[in-house]
């Protein structure tokens, strides 16, 4: 376990920006209790201070995680999110996407949003950028990136793909290591 | 019959053959020069420069070619050709001079002790075939062990010992001696010459380029006796556990770092940061009038409010 270097650090801030743009200030300088983000094993950790100087003391071999794991550096470099991440994520997040509730199975399945099921979406959403997705009943389910913006969607047949998926609360199932 | 009178006005005709001055001219036949080291006459240098030349000029070739007769000459068929001496004035040297070669270390130790140089003759005299033969070389003495056609073994020399071999060994293990030593002399006068650490470095350098330069990127090669593993630079990562404070200002200044280069982008593009629509807002809440309406609109709703308070 070890602090990110600058450009992980750079990396995951920027991937993270995406999402909850300026908001980030507020995982980074928290007020209740200060965080931290540690890489271990190529996974990144969002962790309190006091967890971290507790995990110190577990010899790195033993070490499976502490805190919140956001995510992990490809073997190239590329920060990629988990779905882990959802929940910091879908507290700060700056575009928002409510899928209706025919809509949320498909979704949690791994397949994207289409147009038929978009219940709601923060208007004015760029193209390209990164949503949180939502049930109608604000239950956060995942993330992805807008296939389009907000004003080009109206125009969309009810097929066109909406928000490509990028993670959903449903692989906590589906990518559970079996053991 | 009185000659003297034809012989005068011949005389004045002609200019003297012999030429006299106060100081002699300093002829080199060798170069064909001539060489006048008369102080120059003022007076007439300034009065008449051409002549002034044209009268020192001919004193020089005059006396040149009154020197070039009395040397000896060869017949050909062009003529009598002069054969002109070495020359013998000193000329200047084109070159700088030879830099000095650095000492070798015997050269250096010999001087310090006071052992004077000895020559030793490349000939040494050989008593059975009674002729002077090499030292070294072509059928050079120091062969003559390994030549010879009957050796001495002694008594106690193991079974596969080879006295030709034993003797070939020694002369070429005493010339690769000789091979290293200047090799190291020569690196010697190298180090002397720049600095021995950047050199030092500069081999070290070379050596890990081509320890890495095989197909296999030195995988696969074979080690050396005493080679060193191969030390790329390591990775240095901050302690794991540091001042939460401090890494919190890290972090932040690498978010602001990337928020300009977002802002910078964003320029380029022409929108603004925020998910707020500034400009829809203010056409939403002007109900399509434009901000210059509401701003109006807005004064003159306080202007009333005040009104208002007064009474």
């Amino acid at each position: 376990m070890r602090p990110l270097t600058e450009d992980e650090s750079k990396a995951v801030f920027t991937k993270l920006a995406n999402y909850i743009g300026k908001n980030l200030i507020h995982l980074i300088d928290r007020k209740d209790e200060p965080y931290c983000f540690r890489l271990h094993k190529d996974r990144v950790y969002y962790v309190s201070e006091s967890s971290m100087r507790m995990s110190i003391s577990v010899a790195r071999p033993n070490f499976v995680s502490v805190g919140t794991c956001f995510g992990k550096f490809s073997k190239s470099g590329k920060f990629k999110l988990h779905v882990t991440a959802l929940d910091h994520i879908a507290q700060y997040a700056k575009y928002k996407v409510w899928i209706k509730s025919n809509g949320e199975m498909p979704f949690l399945y791994g397949n994207h949003v289409v147009k038929a099921h978009l219940g709601r979406i923060t208007e004015d959403t760029p193209e390209h950028q990164g949503v949180v997705v939502f049930s109608m009943s604000d239950v956060p389910l995942g993330f992805g990136v807008t296939a389009r913006s907000t004003v080009d969607t109206r125009k969309l047949d009810p097929t066109a793909i909406i928000v490509f998926h990028q993670a959903d609360v449903g692989e906590y199932l589906r990518d559970e290591v079996s053991s | 019959m009185d000659v003297s009178n034809i012989l005068a006005s011949h005389a004045a005709k002609f200019q003297s053959v012999t030429v006299e001055k106060e100081t002699p001219l300093d002829v080199d036949t060798g170069l064909l020069t001539v060489t006048d080291l008369t102080p120059i006459d003022e007076d007439s240098y300034k009065s008449n420069l051409e002549e002034y030349l044209q009268i020192t000029a001919r004193d020089g070739i005059q006396a040149l070619v009154a020197a070039l007769y009395g040397l000896p000459t060869q017949p050909s068929p062009d003529g009598p050709l002069a054969q002109l001496p070495a020359p013998t004035t000193q000329l200047p040297r084109a070159k700088p001079l030879p830099k000095l070669k650095p000492p070798t270390k015997w050269e250096r130790f010999a001087a310090a002790k006071g052992i004077q140089k000895r020559v030793r003759e490349k000939k040494v005299w050989d008593e059975e075939r009674q002729e002077w033969v090499n030292r070294w070389g072509k059928d050079g003495k120091n062969k003559e062990k390994e030549e010879q056609w009957i050796h001495e073994v002694k008594a106690d020399a193991p079974v596969d010992h080879d006295p030709v071999k034993a003797a070939r060994d020694a002369r070429t293990s005493r010339v690769a001696k000789n091979e290293r030593q200047r090799l190291q002399n020569n690196a010697r006068a190298q180090t002397a010459a720049g600095d021995r650490e950047e050199r030092k470095k500069d081999i070290e350098r070379t050596l890990a380029t081509t320890r890495i330069s095989t197909a296999s990127m030195g995988r696969f090669d074979n080690k050396l006796d005493g080679e060193k593993k191969l030390r790329g630079v390591k990775r240095k990562f901050e302690a794991a556990e540091t001042s939460v404070e401090q890494e919190k200002q890290a972090s932040l200044a690498v978010l602001s770092k990337l928020d300009g280069d977002v802002k910078r982008a964003r320029k380029e593009k022409g929108a603004g940061d925020d998910v707020l629509n500034v400009r829809k807002a203010i056409r939403n809440v002007s109900k399509g009038k434009g901000g210059v309406a509401l701003a109006r609109e807005a004064n003159r709703k306080g202007a009333k409010s005040k009104r208002g308070g007064k009474r």
